[in-house]
């Protein structure tokens, strides 16, 4: 049973003269609660992939089947649903609403996907980044390092089974980083979920399950810890 | 989303622009404040209108007069035809008017119409004078009472219909009269006199006059006195017809023979410039409608209480729209300052509108979102414009109605429901200015919105 599938998915953009090829005819799976680095120069085209996996692009060819459904022929509402409820992002540059606390910064997800018992799932996933005492703190107030916990926080909220985290440790320092690394880690034994990052550091994708190397849109190399090379 | 987490958000978003909101909103009120003043003015003239009507109007009265002049109809710029049947052309303050009058037989035909009640012919009296034993002589007209009028007694009582050989006399005539104060005054007579056009005894028994001594003689004019008793002493009305302020009021057969008097002989003898037709079941609007549509058939010009009322408020429309246009400007004004202000938030929070679409909020809740931000800039700029109004008004009703000696009037009423609606006009502008910025946070591309460091 695999949690990700990615068939044959091609991606171009511009016109035909000056038409550039993002990914060309990728194909990979993903089984559920694995750890996946999609590593590659900036170029390579994992952000475009991580794009295509969470539906927020499309891809010109192939499909993308997530829990059996596939992605790009969900309709208007019912991808936003999906996207609601079942992924969450990490980014490079937090994302956090600084003039907002961190209560509101982490009840957004719960507030789009119209969930209940909103305080409670606050706190707990508070609780869980280690930043409970700040709850009614405002993002400005914290540091580089809390600010992503705080984004951890907000992408764990409401149990997404996929969370995509694109250079989560880009602007921090490699303490911090690591910590943050570490944490990421730790959620996902204890959630069950399916966590890719997308980095260009190879310390950190050592960590991952699953390796999955890109060069000029095209994998040039997979591995799965589990299975062994490919 | 749902509807209570985008108004939340929304405000919460408002509220970190406050300087930004706070401005724009002004801009809205600069016009909420103009449209509020506006209608607490027009609300206060409206009232002011409608006590003067009721005050002096019967709604079953319909006015009558045979000139088209009258009523404020018929063009004054056109030369007018001369008319035999006034003998020569009267003059009125040096100008030569010609004012076709209704006669007995006019007023005995409106008697008669099956829709009319009774007919009350308008008797203006020029007065000579009024006077008293030990009081100088006075300047004074007297009309007759209509039971209709309704003037406020500083001491005395009116009774209606006012009974013969008594007087209504206005407030200003107490200390003039040399009477100590308007109790003094109740039940004491004054003397009324008109002055006889010519001796009608004289010219009956001697024939027309020879010569020219025999024609001053006959013209000399003798004065009629009467005594009146003072029934009531009015205030000084601040709901009367404007130039009626000092009338005496007598009874309409007092009236009459007075006038009768004092135009025998003349071309004015039983002539009336209006007279009143009390219409039967004159609450009806069609009751009055088919007694004018009459009236109109037989050659007369008619107004209805209603109509006059209309006439009156004529002018305060014309103001009232002045100065609504300069509000809806304003308002106008406000919305480009509500475009900008939605756009610059839209810009501000690129990144966050693109976080909220990847977590897969709704293009719609995203227009929504700023669609409320836009209403609740709408919702202040409405409620710190008509507040500011309100105070302004309500602190300066006072101080405006003593400058313009209105009596009991205010000049501005604040109606809270016309300011509820007016917010949500402002609100409904405001949300229609948001609308374009709305769309293209809406339309916003996710991948494009994150990637703005």
């Amino acid at each position: 049973m695999y949690m990700i599938e990615v068939k044959n998915v091609t991606k171009t953009y511009g016109k035909k003269d000056s038409h550039f090829t993002a990914l060309d005819n990728v194909s990979f799976s993903i089984p559920e609660g694995s750890t996946v680095a999609i590593i590659g120069k900036s170029g390579s085209g994992k952000s475009t992939l991580m794009h295509i996996m969470s539906g927020l692009d499309h891809p010109n060819e192939g499909q993308i089947v997530i829990a059996k459904k596939v992605l790009h022929e969900l309709k208007g509402k019912a991808m936003d649903t999906f996207r609601a409820t079942e992924m969450s992002f990490i980014f490079q540059s937090f994302f956090v609403e600084a003039n907002q606390t961190c209560y509101q910064n982490v009840s957004l997800p719960l507030e789009i996907a119209e969930l209940k018992n909103r305080k409670t799932k606050v706190v707990e996933a508070l609780t869980a980044v280690d930043l409970a005492d700040k709850i009614h703190a405002k993002a400005s107030e914290l540091s580089g390092g809390q600010k992503q916990r705080l984004a951890i926080a907000r992408a764990i909220v409401n149990k997404p089974r996929l969370i995509f985290a694109d250079e989560p440790t880009g602007n921090l320092d490699s303490v911090t980083g690591d910590k943050i690394i570490d944490l990421l880690f730790k959620l996902n034994k204890t959630n069950k979920n399916t966590l890719i990052l997308v980095t260009h550091d190879d310390e950190l994708a050592e960590k991952c399950q699953i390796r999955i190397t890109l060069k000029d849109g095209k994998i040039i190399d997979f591995k799965d810890k589990k299975k062994g090379a490919k | 989303m749902r509807i209570i987490d985008i108004t939340r958000r929304s405000a919460r978003n408002l509220k970190q622009a406050k300087a930004r909101t706070l401005l724009t909103a002004l801009a809205i009120g600069v016009g909420a404040f103009a449209l509020t003043l506006t209608l607490a003015a027009s609300n206060g003239a409206q009232s002011f209108v409608n006590q003067v009507i009721s005050d002096n109007f019967d709604p079953s009265e319909i006015i009558v007069a045979k000139d088209e002049s009258i009523l404020g109809r018929g063009d004054t710029n056109k030369p007018k035809e001369y008319d035999e049947s006034f003998g020569s052309a009267a003059v009125n303050s040096g100008a030569s008017v010609q004012i076709k009058q209704l006669t007995d037989k006019d007023v005995e035909k409106i008697r008669k119409y099956p829709g009319v009640e009774q007919v009350r012919e308008g008797v203006t009296l020029n007065l000579q004078y009024i006077t008293r034993p030990g009081a100088k002589k006075y300047v004074a007209n007297a009309i007759d009472f209509s039971p209709a009028q309704n003037p406020e007694v500083v001491a005395g009582a009116i009774v209606k219909p006012l009974s013969d050989m008594t007087v209504l006399l206005p407030e200003a005539y107490v200390s003039s009269l040399g009477f100590k104060n308007p109790q003094d005054a109740i039940g004491k007579n004054i003397t009324l006199a008109v002055r006889k056009s010519i001796d009608i005894a004289k010219f009956l028994q001697d024939g027309v006059p020879t010569d020219s001594a025999g024609v001053q003689d006959l013209a000399k004019s003798s004065s009629v006195e009467q005594q009146f008793k003072i029934a009531a002493v009015l205030k000084k009305p601040t709901t009367s017809q404007p130039g009626t302020e000092l009338y005496l009021f007598i009874s309409n057969k007092d009236a009459k023979i007075l006038n009768d008097i004092a135009t025998t002989g003349t071309t004015q003898y039983r002539k009336y410039t209006y007279a009143y037709a009390r219409v039967k079941n004159g609450d009806n609007k069609a009751n009055i409608a088919a007694v004018q549509a009459k009236l109109k058939s037989d050659g007369y010009i008619s107004q209805s209480v209603e109509e006059t009322q209309k006439f009156l408020t004529q002018i305060i429309d014309v103001l009232k729209g002045i100065v609504a246009a300069f509000g809806f400007i304003a308002v106008i004004a406000s919305v480009f300052g509500v475009v900008n202000t939605m756009y610059i938030s839209v810009l501000q929070r690129t990144r966050e509108i693109g976080l909220m679409k990847a977590l897969g909020t709704r293009r719609k809740d995203i227009s929504r979102l700023f669609r409320f931000e836009a209403a609740w800039i709408g919702f202040l700029g409405g409620a710190i414009g008509s507040l500011a109004a309100f105070l302004l008004g309500t602190g300066l009703n006072p101080w405006i109605t003593k400058k313009l000696d209105l009596g009991t009037q205010k000049l501005l009423i604040f109606d809270v429901t016309q300011i509820a609606i007016l917010i949500v006009l402002l609100v409904l502008v405001a949300i229609f200015a948001g609308l374009l910025p709305a769309r293209k946070a809406a339309k916003l591309d996710p991948i494009e919105a994150l990637r703005t460091e």
